[in-house]
């Protein structure tokens, strides 16, 4: 017998030349077309011998005569007659009589009838997933969130860069718009305030309008590029850094204009490019009693700080940008649509407020182009200083100060090592005593009940062992003052010549915050690093200021700021309380937040950018996973 | 159905062509038909279509290869059985009744009684599923529950939505039941309303971190309440109606007379939320800290979520310190001047003693004379009561600074309350504005809505909207929260007959507050009420983003659907 099953190809379905193995059979279990197995079995015989027995071909079964209708079998064509047709192959009995009475065509005629039913049946099942797939909304099984199979995201080549890059030029073709000039794309995924490796983009473009960021959203997702936005470059967790297949940096400097005052309403429309500092800079010199009271680092921009979710020393009294003072925000999407999400009435319970969305998610959810901010009427301010012999003193004076009530808007603690930063930097016009210190900024309607509010704080610190209060006797000497606590990070970076920081902050409920500066400074000390400490200590949160001058000393560093992290998170806190998440802080996430709240983040993501164009890398580890 | 049309179409075409003439014509058979057509000049009528027929693949006179033949053929049965799967797959799971059948309901019933044996969790008794499903203050279609099952812990409602999904049952949380535009009622043809009062505890109080933990269905006054007993010297200064209830007011995005000074619900009150996600997890949004930057505020997307993205259980609370209040009311000859007065107020140095302003207009100020608590009959005038806070002096400079501003815009009376008792009724005759109305009309039932604008338009909505109810014929009474620029109307109607002139009122105020930049609701939520009016608010595509996150984190639309989102069809429509 010389039989052979042939693994079967286009070809050599009609080439009689079989290859022959005696007395042997390779079966053919199925054939690969597209990564699918046809579950049928294209079967081709040839006759070597003349003494052979004729492979007896199965009689239909049951389902094939019952269910498959004769006018299903297929007459072959005479041209595409097997040669081995002078073998009639019996048990085509089910072929309709006309057919079976021509054997002629018989053999091509089973294969082909395999075949096409074999195809249907692949089509068949192709289509139904397809109709199936996407709508499985009410009749799928309960989803977890988590079981979700997302596959990574992919992004383009860099062929298709160049592409994008080439269109971008096209797009934009102003010299200024679109760079890849190496310093340029390095610069703008590099900062000299944070410890993360400096990563390029592969372009930078300076939009100047949405419909702008628009275009390049949309090139970018035809060439599968990555996309971060860039403003104030403020930012220490590496938000803006490029991603490791490069991208699109969108630097939004040219989208700094202010559109629109409205004072009656106590608000204003602006672009994201615009700086907190420039705003109220601009109030005043219109005279408009009003200002913006969210206040991070001095050249922070609008866009960035919502991205951030910042805060900054007026939280204490006026709370973070997770609060009401972002009333609209005009987004881009990943999709290129253009949203607004609010409109601009104080308040509004119509649905989950989407502006929140975008607060604090840096850049991933979309690229924010228009902002609409809340301003609060401009009130007098002092400033109080009082030192403490110790850190804890100073964290428990200010929780008992705070549930005064009295006016505070600010209360910062500086300790002694940036004390003695402050005297060694030598901006300030005075020398201070190398000790724990609470900056106070009081807030009232006039000077008596500043001085009112004053008397009621000085009496509590006085409990808890502050010495030398000293309250400023006049504006100017209040603005002396308050630089000195606005210049603490720079009066930082000159204490070690040739350092980098490493900035990092934590936040916990505020009575913890004693035990938390008081363990951080211990173990800061032990290993012999020189960490300056400042807090915004109303909120519970603190800032360590680590300095390193070389890769040893950053991983000390490193192993720290982990132990502090895990310290803050110990107390039911924060693994960031303004800093945001970033690359720096992404691996603390899980253990903060829980699993299933993180995969909510990422289910949100994953809805709004399936293809994981916008800030990849950032806050969450993978989207896809 | 789909499936025999192959078939009968694969008979036709099978039938060769002289098969075909041989019943059309009688004639005889002929062994080789395709030739013979193509040149002869004798055809029949339709020997074109019968031409035509010999490039069926079934035709045994196909003139392509077997290759071809085969290809056309698989082609035509894929695409038959992709319409006989779709098919089948909307009979059986029709999309727009995919939730449970009547038969599968009962099923879950008995599930449910088996998860919660102890008497009284599982109700099916008719009175109260109709008690849970709709609300004697608002008057928008609603359908009875099918079960109403008592939640004790955050595990019955892990417990509750597992059942609930395996069976495909719509859930409907109730607490509070103060909600005013539909949010609670049933779902048809059958919701489980899960009802979180019996989860009314306060778990933690943190005196020293100024926060607190307590379960969904504890009531603000309640917390209030207890803090007072306690001698904490701290408050939670959201404020919504008498009978909220913390689940509530997260779902609602809700805020009250305080939020003038303390901001609403979306603002930083709630740290921590617990939810039970409509896949059974339950997750914390955040932790204790009073701020945090860790991505975005997975917190804020429940609140104003109708619960449409999960339950809530259990809630953190920031206080804030409670301050001495003085209550004050100044009278003026009209609603404009009291509205212009806010803002300068609002924004002069004394601005953050003002706790709440409210306005109450002269139908308002009637019906307290009536059905309100007063020791003494107040005048019948548009009014604007404040609550000042701080000390002594600074109450003192403050209301002097009221009393100037307010004189400069018209007002010629302004006075205190004389005692602290005083001071309190004037506040509850605020708070129990919809009672007194309705009390001072005995008979007449009350459709309460409201909307929000920017503060320097709402002397112009509110003036527009006087004028507009009283050439509709409509008894109406106003209350604002006029430092937010939000405003309620409580529109008075006896009869069924009336109800569609108050629905064309209000829908004409909406309108109205959407064209001065403004919302659609300030404070009462979406429900079923303004859905309608969602997508002209905030543009389709803030409404999908909305909706592609309701489906990322609900796919099977379990969570009370029919609420907050606006329908498909409806949007744009009006």
């Amino acid at each position: 017998m010389s039989v052979t099953y042939h693994r079967a190809s286009w070809n050599n379905l009609f080439n009689s030349s079989f290859e022959v193995s005696n007395n042997e059979c390779s079966c053919l279990s199925g054939r690969h077309l597209d990564g699918f197995t046809l579950p049928c079995h294209i079967v081709a015989f040839q006759h070597k011998s003349r003494h052979a027995v004729l492979p007896r071909v199965p009689r239909p079964s049951f389902m094939q005569r019952k269910f498959l209708p004769s006018s299903l079998f297929i007459r072959a064509h005479p041209r595409v007659i097997s040669p081995n047709s002078r073998y009639p192959v019996k048990g085509l009995r089910f072929v309709s009589s006309s057919t079976s009475s021509n054997s002629k065509s018989s053999f091509s005629a089973r294969t082909t009838t395999f075949f096409a039913l074999g195809s249907a049946l692949i089509g068949g099942l192709l289509g139904f997933s397809f109709a199936y797939g996407p709508q499985s909304s009410v009749s799928a099984p309960p989803t977890s969130l988590s079981t979700k199979t997302v596959t990574k995201p992919r992004y383009g080549s860099a062929e298709d860069f160049q592409k994008a890059i080439e269109e971008l030029k096209r797009t934009f073709p102003d010299e200024d718009t679109v760079s890849t000039n190496p310093e340029d794309v390095y610069n703008h995924g590099f900062s000299v305030n944070d410890y993360h490796p400096g990563i390029s983009h592969s372009v930078v473009v300076y939009p100047s309008s949405t419909e702008d960021v628009v275009k390049i959203v949309k090139i970018a997702t035809k060439y599968r590029m990555p996309i971060t936005a860039y403003a104030g470059a403020t930012s220490l967790e590496g938000q803006f850094r490029g991603y490791s297949t490069g991208g699109i940096c969108i630097d939004m400097s040219q989208m700094n204009r202010i559109l629109e005052i409205n004072e009656a309403d106590s608000d204003l429309v602006c672009q994201p490019g615009v700086g907190w500092v420039e705003i109220n800079d601009t109030l005043r010199e219109k005279g408009i009693p009003l200002f913006f009271p969210i206040d991070p680092a001095p050249s922070a921009t609008l866009g960035g700080m919502i991205s951030n979710g910042c805060s900054g020393t007026n939280a204490v009294r006026y709370g973070t940008s997770k609060g009401e003072w972002f009333l609209n925000v005009t987004v881009v999407l990943p999709s290129g649509e253009v949203i607004k999400t609010r409109r601009r009435s104080r308040k509004s319970s119509a649905g989950f407020d989407t502006t929140k969305l975008f607060i604090g998610a840096e850049g991933t959810l979309g690229i924010i182009t228009e902002v609409t901010i809340r301003l609060t009427p401009v009130l007098p301010t002092t400033v109080a200083v009082v030192h403490f012999p110790d850190v804890r003193k100073a964290t428990e004076a200010v929780r008992d100060v705070m549930n005064t009530g009295v006016g505070i808007q600010c209360v910062e603690l500086l300790d002694d090592v940036f004390m003695h930063a402050i005297n060694n930097f030598g901006q300030s016009g005075r020398t201070w005593p190398i000790k724990d210190t609470l900056f106070f900024k009081l807030q009232g309607h006039n000077h008596a009940s500043l001085l009112e509010s004053a008397k009621v704080v000085k009496e509590v610190v006085k409990k808890h062992g502050g010495f030398d209060f000293q309250l400023a006797r006049n504006e100017k000497e209040a603005d002396d003052l308050w630089h000195d606590r606005k210049n603490a990070h720079y009066s930082g970076l000159a204490l070690v010549p040739g350092s980098r920081p490493i900035a990092t902050d934590v936040c916990v409920p505020v009575s913890r915050l004693p035990d938390l500066v008081y363990e951080t400074k211990q173990d800061l000390s032990t290993l012999g690093l020189v960490a300056p400490i400042v807090g915004h200590v109303g909120d519970g949160n603190f800032h360590a200021q680590i300095m390193f001058t070389n890769e040893a000393e950053l991983a000390t560093a490193k192993v720290v700021v982990e132990r502090m992290v895990h310290r803050a998170i110990a107390m039911d806190g924060t693994c960031t309380g303004e800093h945001g998440v970033g690359l720096g802080k992404k691996q603390y996430l899980v253990e903060e937040l829980g699993a299933g709240t993180v995969e909510l983040m990422k289910t949100v993501k994953r809805a709004l950018d399936p293809l994981g164009l916008f800030n990849p890398g950032k806050v969450m580890c993978s989207p896809g996973r | 159905m789909s499936s025999l049309t192959p078939r009968a179409l694969g008979r036709w075409f099978t039938a060769r062509p002289w098969h075909i003439r041989k019943m059309a014509t009688k004639g005889p058979v002929n062994s080789r038909p395709a030739s013979k057509y193509s040149g002869s000049s004798g055809t029949p009528p339709n020997s074109r279509i019968l031409a035509l027929a010999r490039y069926s693949p079934w035709s045994s006179s196909f003139p392509g290869t077997w290759r071809t033949r085969a290809l056309i053929q698989s082609a035509f049965y894929a695409v038959g059985i992709v319409l006989a799967t779709n098919y089948v797959d909307s009979v059986w799971f029709p999309p727009e009744t995919g939730y449970a059948s009547p038969r599968e309901i009962k099923v879950a019933i008995e599930k449910l009684k088996q998860a919660f044996p102890e008497e009284d969790r599982v109700s099916t008794d008719p009175s109260v599923l109709t008690e849970h499903g709709s609300s004697d203050n608002s008057y928008h279609p609603a359908s009875p529950h099918a079960v109403v099952v008592r939640a004790l812990s955050t595990e019955d409602v892990v417990q509750i939505v597992k059942i609930a999904s395996e069976c495909r049952m719509p859930m409907v949380v109730y607490s509070g039941a103060t909600s005013l535009e539909g949010h609670y009622s049933g779902v048809s043809p059958g919701s489980i309303c899960i009802d979180m009062s019996g989860m009314d505890k306060i778990l933690e109080i943190h005196e020293a971190d100024s926060d607190l933990i307590c379960q969904a269905g504890a009531q603000w006054e309640d917390i209030n309440q207890a803090l007072k007993d306690k001698g904490i010297p701290l408050f939670f200064p959201l404020d919504p109606g008498p009978g909220a209830t913390i689940g509530g007011m997260v779902g609602t995005g809700c805020s009250g007379t305080n939020a003038v000074r303390y901001g609403t619900a979306k603002a930083e009150w709630f740290l921590n939320l617990t939810v039970v996600l409509p896949n059974g997890e339950v997750i914390k949004t955040r932790r204790r800290a009073r701020k945090s930057s860790a991505g975005f505020d997975t917190t804020k997307l429940f609140i104003g979520a109708e619960g449409t993205l999960g339950i809530v259980t259990e809630a953190t609370l920031r206080l804030a310190p409670r301050l001495p209040t003085k209550v004050a009311m100044a009278q003026f000859k009209n609603v404009e001047q009291a509205v212009d007065a806010v803002q300068d107020i609002l924004n002069s140095p004394y601005g953050p003693h003002i706790q709440c302003v409210e306005l109450l207009d002269d139908n308002m100020m009637d019906a307290i004379n009536i059905a309100g608590v007063t020791t003494k009959p107040l005048p019948v005038r548009d009014t604007l009561f404040f609550k000042i806070q701080g000390d002594d002096p600074a109450i003192k400079l403050a209301a002097k600074t009221v009393q100037v501003i307010v004189k400069k815009h018209g007002s010629d009376r302004f006075e205190f309350a004389s005692t602290d008792q005083e001071a309190e009724d004037l506040w509850q005759n605020r708070k129990y504005a919809l009672t007194s109305t309705m009390g001072a009309h005995p008979g007449t039932r009350c459709w309460t809505t409201d909307v929000c604008v920017p503060v320097s338009k709402l002397s112009e909505l509110v003036y527009e909207t006087k004028k507009d109810l009283s050439a509709a014929g409509l008894r109406s009474t106003i209350v604002g929260h006029v430092g937010d620029g939000n405003f309620h109307a409580l529109i008075l109607f006896e009869n069924d007959d009336e109800l569609p002139k108050v629905n064309d009122a209000v829908h004409r105020l909406v309108h109205r507050a959407l064209d001065l930049d403004g919302t659609c609701t300030g404070e009462h939520g979406v429900g079923i009420g303004k859905k309608q009016y969602l997508s002209e608010e905030l543009g389709e595509g803030t409404v999908e983003l909305m909706r592609s996150i309701k489906k990322a984190v609900d796919p099977m639309n379990l969570l009370n659907p029919g609420k907050l989102y606006p329908d498909n069809n409806q949007s744009r429509t009006h």
